[in-house]
């Protein structure tokens, strides 16, 4: 029941915090900025339009946003929040999750090559190509918590005797992880650097220009599926800094929002200071996140630390 | 409770990998700031149980002023007056320097094991970072153009060399004199260098040391 | 106070700067000759250290700090002469940077503190930079470049072997003050692997100040660029401290009873220089560059006798007094020449013999002793070498030292040669000068008076230097 409702909570609140990223960086511009509350005021807008079709697409098309939408849910279903257990949850869980967020990424990607837009097929490419290359940073994050913890579940790494978090022993290793998942969060939720959310030009666009055609509820769908992803990718970070002892309970809640929110700042702050890179730097700045996982695996496979 | 050494520790790593990726001037100095803080910061947090002389404390605050302000204050004036190109200019690419990073830190953990027996306990992190950080400096120095990296290199070599310092011996051996010696020759150095790539850029217009080939066998 | 020996020229060096030229001039040669004074006070043992943690009187030290003295008191007529006729921008730095030289090269001769010393002999690389910068060509500015950045990283590699021997004394349980007096009377229990280690990286680091191949590449660019007053100082002098402190290294080495992994490596050196300096010398067409080489065999010959030992060692010793008296009588005697033709390289200047008669006698003199010949002392320095490293059985060695000894000197012959009696169409810049000659003559005569009569003072503390690594004149 607790589950649950934190899972309720956390799909309703997921659109609330990217509008502090906005805040932030309307902040650093010297501008008021949106009202908190703008991202709820878009998907309903967009909800209540009606969708556009091109009569070139197929089926596919239509599916894409629902896929997306769909899997970003589910990986809310799996994951723990603020010391509550998750929905879902087994041993291996986490392959699992990873995975199905990739076939959300998988059917947004066809459907931009559904259009057969040259500009939407360039936007796919560097999508896929650069997710590839974020994989193997979360699986190198993935077999380093198994050699920390042994265990392949979400619930297993935040909520068991020997929880993963900052403040344990070893944890200091975990710094890495924590710069690497936030370099990650930036590449996957196409954030500047890598990529400009606020852009206006397509050539320049990686996760924009796949959803241009995409209108009404469908792109609703896209976006809210991408606020849950955000969502769940800021929560995984503020889990590794939390402390153990501030699981659960109405206090646990409230230290686990305050990180989230710290974290939205964090991103809105780094958007703010740097400028995105050239396409042809973003694989470097993957494989630095990578680089720096593998570090703290190899110092833990020699058992040193 | 995390060890604040050790958290301190794998921020220098972190810099050192940071570096190894970085390919703007002046985030690299920014990087080495931070490095040289850090650095500065490891013994006197390995001693903090240990009786700290007023003179070490002095010390440590006169270090942290020159490895974290002053040389990084150098190198950004150096690069604010000489750069034109603020990009790095790397020989060996960023992948592959990476790459060579963590190749790096593999070989120094393994070396740092076989050592174990003979190294105070609780000191492997600290070896390794002082290895990788020091051979990452070499690395740095070799694998990158233009002369400026060269002197961020040395200097990342020198960190390494000081860190396996702290973490190999006793601080009741080195007196404070002679540590400040050895910081005082490392700011003159960096002085020296600077002023030496002034001239470089004076005359040829740039801080490329392929121009500097003409002397050979 | 013997502290002094290095504190005046550091003082007077300040003072350069803030003095017009030509009292600058009178305190570089004022200074140069009060330092030899507390140089020979410091031989008749008058002035005792002060700071007795970092610095101590030692025998081979003071070997170091009289050659240092003698020919910087030689040199610095010569190269107030110098300055004097050419006409240099930045005399004042000129003066202090050498003053500051002759101060951080007694401060090597005399520090016992390991880390004192890797303190100095940095700091002789921090203060020699700007001589060699100091004609501002584009040559000299590679030529700087490759010397700080290439002798910085080696000796930050010696630091790293400093703090191995400070290792070995934590992992052996010794509890004495850091400084190579007190570690040798404990250095049995010092640990061994450690201090093997500690000594590869001192090797490694002084060895690339003192110019060891394969780390000697800064060494002939330097060389060639610096003034010629610089490059006799730093042929002369400089490479001799930066042998001081792998020669302090291996003693102690040898009095934990390593010395035989000490003196292999030392021998893999030196012949290791030997023949690169015999192969690059071979075709070389600057004459500078060529002693230059000449300095790389040199010290590769001395590292090779201190490796050898025995009555091998005392010939190395030999072989570094000497060395330094003859090199920078021959680098004062190339800057004659360089004046009078105004080009380094040897197809362009010829013809010594009639246009230059005395600096060819310098020159030619210089040249026969550095090669080995009689009366010169090079020529006892080397037998001694070559018997000693018979008598201990190592034939091979001894082979290819001889084999390079030849090469070098065949290919030294041959620019020597050329430059003497060679034809050439160059014009007599600046003819040669009373001053400009005369610290040539002396050094050299002072070789030969050495050859024929060594003052007992000298060899006693030649026996007292070499006694540690099992080196005497009886083998």
């Amino acid at each position: 029941m607790e589950s649950m409702l934190s899972f309720l909570l956390a799909t309703l609140a997921a659109p609330l915090f990217p509008g502090i990223i906005l805040k932030v960086k309307a902040f650093f511009a010297g501008k008021k900025g949106p009202p908190l509350l703008i991202k709820y005021y878009t998907l309903a807008k967009l909800l209540r339009k009606g969708s556009v079709y091109s009569t070139s697409t197929s089926f596919v098309f239509k599916m894409g946003p629902t896929v997306s939408f769909a899997t970003a849910l589910m990986a809310l279903l799996f994951f723990p929040l603020a010391g509550v257990k998750p929905v879902f949850f087994f041993h291996g869980d986490v392959i699992v999750l990873f995975y199905i967020m990739g076939i959300g990424r998988f059917f947004t990607i066809l459907a931009a090559l559904d259009t057969a837009s040259p500009f939407e097929g360039m936007g796919a490419a560097r999508e896929a190509f650069f997710s590839t290359l974020a994989e193997a940073t979360v699986f190198m994050v993935l077999i380093l918590f198994y050699r920390m913890n042994g265990s392949l579940s979400f619930t297993d790494y935040f909520q068991s005797q020997n929880p993963i978090t900052l403040m344990s022993p070893n944890g200091s290793l975990l710094l890495f992880v924590v710069v690497s998942m936030f370099m990650i969060l930036l590449t996957e939720n196409s954030r500047v650097p890598v990529d400009d959310p606020a852009t206006h030009l397509e050539l320049t666009m990686i996760h924009e220009v796949m959803i241009l055609d995409h209108s009404g509820p469908d792109l609703a769908l896209i976006e809210l599926g991408a606020f849950y992803k955000l969502f769940f990718y800021a929560a995984f970070i503020s889990h590794l800094l939390i402390p153990a002892k501030f699981a659960g309970g109405a206090a646990g809640g409230a230290v686990f929002v305050g990180t989230l929110a710290m974290i939205y700042v964090a991103i809105g702050v780094t958007e703010s200071i740097t400028a995105r890179f050239k396409m042809n730097l973003v694989p470097k700045y993957i494989l630095t996140s990578f680089a720096l996982v593998t570090f703290a695996a190899i110092l833990t496979t020699m058992g040193l630390v | 409770m995390t060890h604040i050494t050790d958290a301190v520790l794998v921020i220098i790593l972190l810099s050192v990998l940071l570096s190894l990726g970085s390919n703007r001037l002046k985030a690299l100095v920014e990087i080495m700031a931070l490095q040289g803080i850090m650095v500065s910061l490891v013994p006197l947090l390995l001693e903090y149980k240990a009786e700290v002389h007023h003179g070490g404390i002095i010390f440590f605050q006169i270090m942290i002023l020159i490895k974290g302000v002053l040389i990084p204050w150098l190198l950004y004036m150096a690069v604010q007056r000489i750069a034109i190109k603020r990009e790095v200019e790397p020989i060996i690419g960023y992948h592959a320097s990476l790459l060579a990073g963590l190749v790096v830190i593999f070989v120094s953990t393994i070396v740092t094991q076989k050592l174990h027996l003979t190294l105070a306990a609780g000191r492997e992190l600290l070896l390794i970072t002082a290895i990788t950080t020091l051979a990452a400096g070499l690395f740095l120095m070799m694998s990158r153009r233009k002369a400026i990296t060269q002197v961020i290199g040395y200097l990342m070599l020198e960190n390494g060399i000081y860190l396996t310092g702290t973490a190999l011996t006793k601080q009741s051996h080195t007196l404070y004199v002679v540590e400040f010696g050895v910081l005082l020759d490392l700011l003159v150095g960096v002085m020296i260098m600077g002023i030496i790539l002034h001239n470089i850029k004076d005359a040829f217009d740039d801080v490329d040391t392929t121009f500097l080939g003409s002397l050979k066998d | 106070m013997i502290e002094y020996v290095f504190i005046l020229p550091v003082l007077g060096g300040l003072m350069a700067l803030f003095l017009p030229t030509t009292l600058g001039r009178g305190l570089l040669i004022i200074t140069a000759f009060l330092h030899l004074q507390l140089t020979v006070l410091g031989w008749l043992g008058k002035l005792t250290p002060a700071f007795i943690n970092f610095f101590k009187v030692t025998p081979e030290g003071m070997l170091v700090l009289l050659v240092t003295s003698f020919i910087f008191a030689l040199i610095s007529i010569y190269a107030v002469a110098y300055v004097s006729e050419t006409g240099l921008k930045n005399e004042p730095v000129f003066i202090c940077c050498m003053l500051l030289f002759l101060g951080t090269m007694s401060m090597v001769a005399l520090s016992d503190h390991p880390i004192v010393l890797w303190i100095s002999i940095e700091a002789t690389t921090l203060v020699s930079a700007p001589l060699i910068f100091i004609k501002r060509s584009k040559e000299a500015l590679e030529a700087t470049w490759k010397y700080v950045m290439i002798c910085s990283v080696g000796i930050a590699l010696a630091l790293l072997g400093c703090f191995f021997i400070t290792l070995s004394m934590d992992i052996g349980n010794v509890d004495v003050p850091l400084s190579f007096s007190s570690l040798n009377q404990v250095a049995k229990q010092l640990d061994p692997l450690w201090l093997k280690a500690g000594f590869v990286f001192v090797i490694i680091g002084f060895g690339t100040k003192m110019g060891l191949a394969p780390m000697h590449t800064w060494l002939p660019d330097a060389h060639s660029q610096a003034p010629s007053a610089v490059s006799a100082l730093l042929s002369g002098a400089l490479l001799n401290c930066a042998f001081l402190g792998i020669y302090k290294v291996h003693a102690l080495m040898n009095v934990a009873g390593l010395g035989a992994f000490s003196s292999n490596v030392l021998i893999g050196f030196g012949l290791f220089s030997v023949l690169v300096a015999g192969i690059f010398i071979l075709n070389q067409p600057d004459y500078k560059r060529m002693l230059a080489y000449s300095s790389i065999e040199n010290m590769g010959v001395i590292a090779f006798g201190v490796g050898v030992g025995g009555i091998a060692g005392y010939g190395a010793i030999l072989h570094l007094i000497h060395h330094s008296l003859l090199k920078s009588s021959l680098f004062l005697s190339s800057g004659n020449i360089l004046l009078g033709f105004g080009t380094k390289l040897v197809p362009k200047v010829g013809n010594m013999v009639k246009l230059f008669p005395k600096t060819f006698v310098s020159f030619f003199a210089g040249f026969a002793g550095i090669s080995g010949f009689p009366p010169f002392g090079i020529f006892i320095s080397e037998i001694l070498i070559i018997i000693g490293a018979f008598q201990a059985g190592r034939y091979v060695s001894v082979g290819v030292l001889i084999f390079g000894l030849i090469l070098v000197f065949a290919g030294a012959a041959r620019i020597v040669m050329d430059i003497s009696f060679g034809e050439t169409s160059q014009e007599v810049l600046i003819k040669e000068k009373f001053f400009r000659i005369m610290p040539s003559f002396v050094l050299l005569l002072t070789s030969i008076g050495l050859c024929i009569w060594i003052p007992d003072g000298i060899y006693q503390k030649i026996l007292h230097t070499i006694q540690i690594i099992g080196g005497g004149i009886h083998g």
